[in-house]
């Protein structure tokens, strides 16, 4: 693809802007005349068009006060060209002309409907200063009226995300304030967050429901979720005393996970942005097991190795840029770990859910009692499955182990049997998360999923990690399970890059690729 | 005065503003699937064609179906949160109650002299799985809340007939095409009837697919710990 030029419109530009200021504008358009005074030669003013080859994708102008303000005129991209980044560097092309000219403020009015918009501005450093009812008209939309202080920017003067930055560093009011809804699995989560800094995590869990059946059963989540949806919301905001009009941006997880839970958290989401006029992140709910660490630490230290394990995932990821480059090293090829958990314990006779049971059984068991198989491990499986895991055949070995032993009449110890498959299961988790460590030269790695809840699994992972030298990093457990307050945090992370919203159509994705940090 | 938001997605999506009963703006999208890809833009679109914000509507209105499960929820929970979002009431209707309010509200002469004969309308849906939900109607209430006699159940169809049969109930039938419009309509006349809608819990009208395992496990003897 061709790249993008950017370059100072001049009248010869007339007829090419004409066409896009229609397209983007329809009954609103300035008619022919005025646009050609605007374009004409003109201190005050400052317009730029942006083309790939001989074809025009966009414009935008600035009239500026030298030595006190400026005022954007107007800005338009063409439709197939928006959500690439180019509304950013024509905004901060007109940015420049005004520092150049010693402004010291900025001023921009936009439709309030438009949210990707105001989400591009605040990421410049703009803040709404007013709101004016009915501007637009005939449509009778309010105009959001916003400001860019240049004093108020970082001391390299250059505006742009690293203004919001600059200022979330220094704790600022300009930490954005987000509140986040996870809904993937059997826990509806809506956490809300300022920054980097937690200021509630609210988690109703459907997991009584389903301990008669053994695992979470779908239909059953999603029920939950409807009905725990309006008091999660309202107790979250109480604990964080704030309300729903001091946020500055809504976050849900919209994959992956199962699709009929995800689409409860994914359809108040929307609403709630569309009522509150607030933007709103898609994000991806294992890359927010991995972003939550900020809560604890104020950011995520890459590259990092993170093993997320919980009842519907076991992950192996490599993280070298929370944002912008997440990959998936391996996960299971059949049963999540933690079902392992689940059906093992189910078979054992112990409780729903296994992880606990399952520990609490193996503290007085010998983990060398029996060698259970250890799944995806052989020197054959190293080329197609080195950071791949397999639980099914494990809780099948298990299975036939208690066969035999019951058909031989003998009695034996459940605590033996709970702690060597536990042992079987821990030892793969970390060896692999070791290894992938090792291999990839990462210092580092972050546990994550409910099963990080386990004794053996943070036991086992402290003392390889401590003999290879590799830092091991475990957020608190409320903050490890599935919860709202880590895609605010990842939310919130996406504001302060000064990332665009996402659109209101993106959908809920129950495989979402680990990649995709967010959906626009 | 009142300025409802309705949502109904027992079906397709649908998504009205009604101002003091009349419609400002409507959007049905037809399509059983896409509940959570379409209710955002839908209303968006529905308070810009309206010329209204979100803090210009009085209440939200949401179809309670019955419905089958996925899409049923994505409505309801839009619906709850767009009534946070704004600090307004949230109001729910049974979604067979907008369908025999239209209806009522355009009935012919001919079905008018059937009811008035006795005759009970017969409101249906899909319930998939080859079922049906069903209601049955006698009328409106002289607020215009359509009174249901019977109903909703989800039923076989043929199962259905018999029953209604067996019980000598005659009826007419009408289509399953639901308005967001009728649906924040039967929301107003209840309220003006003096009932406060404040039930808004998902009428699926059947439990969850689950098979509970045995008790104790695959193995029936206890082993020892």
């Amino acid at each position: 693809m061709n790249d993008v030029i950017i370059r100072v419109a001049n009248e010869n530009d007339l007829d090419a802007i004409m066409v896009i200021e229609h397209a983007a504008f329809g009954s609103t358009a300035w008619p022919r005349d005025s646009m050609a005074l605007e374009l004409a030669p003109n201190p005050a003013r400052h317009y730029f068009v942006a083309h790939v080859g001989d074809v025009m994708v966009g414009y935008s102008g600035i009239s500026v006060v030298a030595g006190h303000h400026g005022d954007i005129m107007t800005i338009a991209i063409v439709a197939e060209h928006r959500g690439r980044g180019l509304g950013r560097r024509l905004m901060n092309r007109m940015l420049e002309v005004a520092k150049s000219q010693s402004a010291t403020e900025v001023f921009l009015e936009v439709r309030a409907d438009n949210q990707v918009a105001q989400s591009l501005y605040r990421s410049l450093g703009f803040e709404q200063i007013d709101l004016r009812r009915g501007y637009y008209q005939p449509e009778n939309i309010d105009a959001v009226i916003m400001k860019l202080d240049f004093t108020n920017t970082d001391a390299s003067g250059t505006p742009g995300p690293r203004a919001a930055t600059a200022a979330s560093a220094a704790g600022g009011k300009s930490d954005p304030l987000v509140l986040g809804i996870e809904s993937s699995c059997d826990e509806t989560g809506i956490g809300i967050v300022r920054g980097t800094t937690l200021l509630a995590n609210v988690i109703a869990s459907s997991m009584d429901q389903h301990a008669r059946f053994g695992g979470v059963v779908p239909e059953i989540a999603a029920r939950a979720h409807l009905e725990a949806l309006q008091p999660a919301i309202r107790e979250a905001l109480k604990t964080a005393q704030v309300s729903l009009q001091d946020l500055d941006a809504i976050a849900v997880t919209n994959g992956p996970g199962l699709a009929g839970a995800l689409m409860v958290g994914v359809g108040a989401a929307k609403a709630l942005a569309v009522a509150t006029g607030k933007p709103l992140y898609a994000v991806n709910h294992l890359v927010g097991h991995v972003g939550v660490d900020v809560l604890e630490r104020g950011e995520v230290q890459t590259p990092t190795i993170a093993l997320l394990v919980s009842g519907g995932h076991t992950s192996l990821l490599l993280v070298r840029d929370l944002l912008d480059d997440v990959e998936l090293l391996g996960e299971t090829i059949d049963d999540a770990a933690g079902e392992a958990f689940d059906k093992v314990a189910r078979l054992l006779g112990l409780g729903y859910p296994g992880g606990p049971q399952i520990d609490k059984a193996a503290t007085d068991g010998n983990p060398a009692a029996i060698r259970f198989p250890r799944g995806l491990t052989l020197p054959k499986d190293m080329e197609k499955h080195r950071y791949d895991f397999s639980f099914s055949g494990l809780k099948t070995a298990v299975a036939r182990w208690v066969e035999v032993a019951e058909a031989s009449g003998e009695e034996f110890s459940v605590a033996d049997v709970a702690a060597s498959f536990r042992e079987a299961v821990v030892d793969v988790l970390v060896g692999k998360a070791v290894a992938a460590c090792q291999a990839h030269n990462v210092p580092r790695l972050l546990l994550g999923g409910g099963v990080v809840a386990n004794r053996g699994l943070r036991d086992v992972a402290a003392a390889k990690c401590a003999e290879a030298g590799i830092e091991l990093r475990i957020p608190a457990l409320d903050l490890c399970t599935d919860n709202g307050a880590m895609i605010a945090a990842l939310g919130a992370q996406l504001v302060m890059a000064g990332r665009e919203a996402s659109s209101l159509n993106f959908a809920a994705d129950s495989t979402l690729p680990v990649t995709q940090v967010q959906s626009i | 005065m009142s300025t409802f938001l309705a949502i109904d997605t027992s079906g397709g999506t649908s998504v009205a503003i009604v101002h003091n009963g009349e419609a400002l703006s409507e959007i049905v999208i037809d399509d059983p699937m896409g509940h959570s890809e379409n209710i955002g833009q839908a209303l968006v679109e529905v308070l810009h064609e309206a010329g209204i914000t979100p803090q210009d509507l009085s209440a939200v209105v949401v179809g309670r179906g019955p419905a089958p499960f996925t899409g049923l929820r994505v409505g309801i929970a839009a619906a709850i949160a767009f009534s946070e979002g704004i600090g307004k009431p949230l109001l729910g209707v049974v979604s067979h109650d907008a369908i025999a309010r239209d209806f009522f509200d355009t009935i012919s002469d001919a079905d008018r002299a059937t009811i008035d004969a006795g005759s009970r309308l017969l409101v249906t849906t899909d319930a998939r799985r080859k079922e049906v939900y069903w209601s049955l109607y006698s009328g409106l209430d002289s607020h215009g809340a359509p009174i249901c006699v019977d109903g909703p159940h989800v039923e076989k169809p043929h199962d259905l007939e018999d029953q209604l049969d067996q019980k000598n109930v005659q009826r007419i039938t009408t289509g399953n095409t639901l308005s967001a419009v009728s649906l924040a309509q039967v929301a107003a006349a209840n309220l003006a009837g003096g009932r406060t809608l404040t039930d808004v819990t998902a009428l699926y009208l059947r439990a969850p697919d689950a098979v509970e395992p045995k008790a104790h496990g695959k193995f029936g003897k206890q082993v020892s710990s």
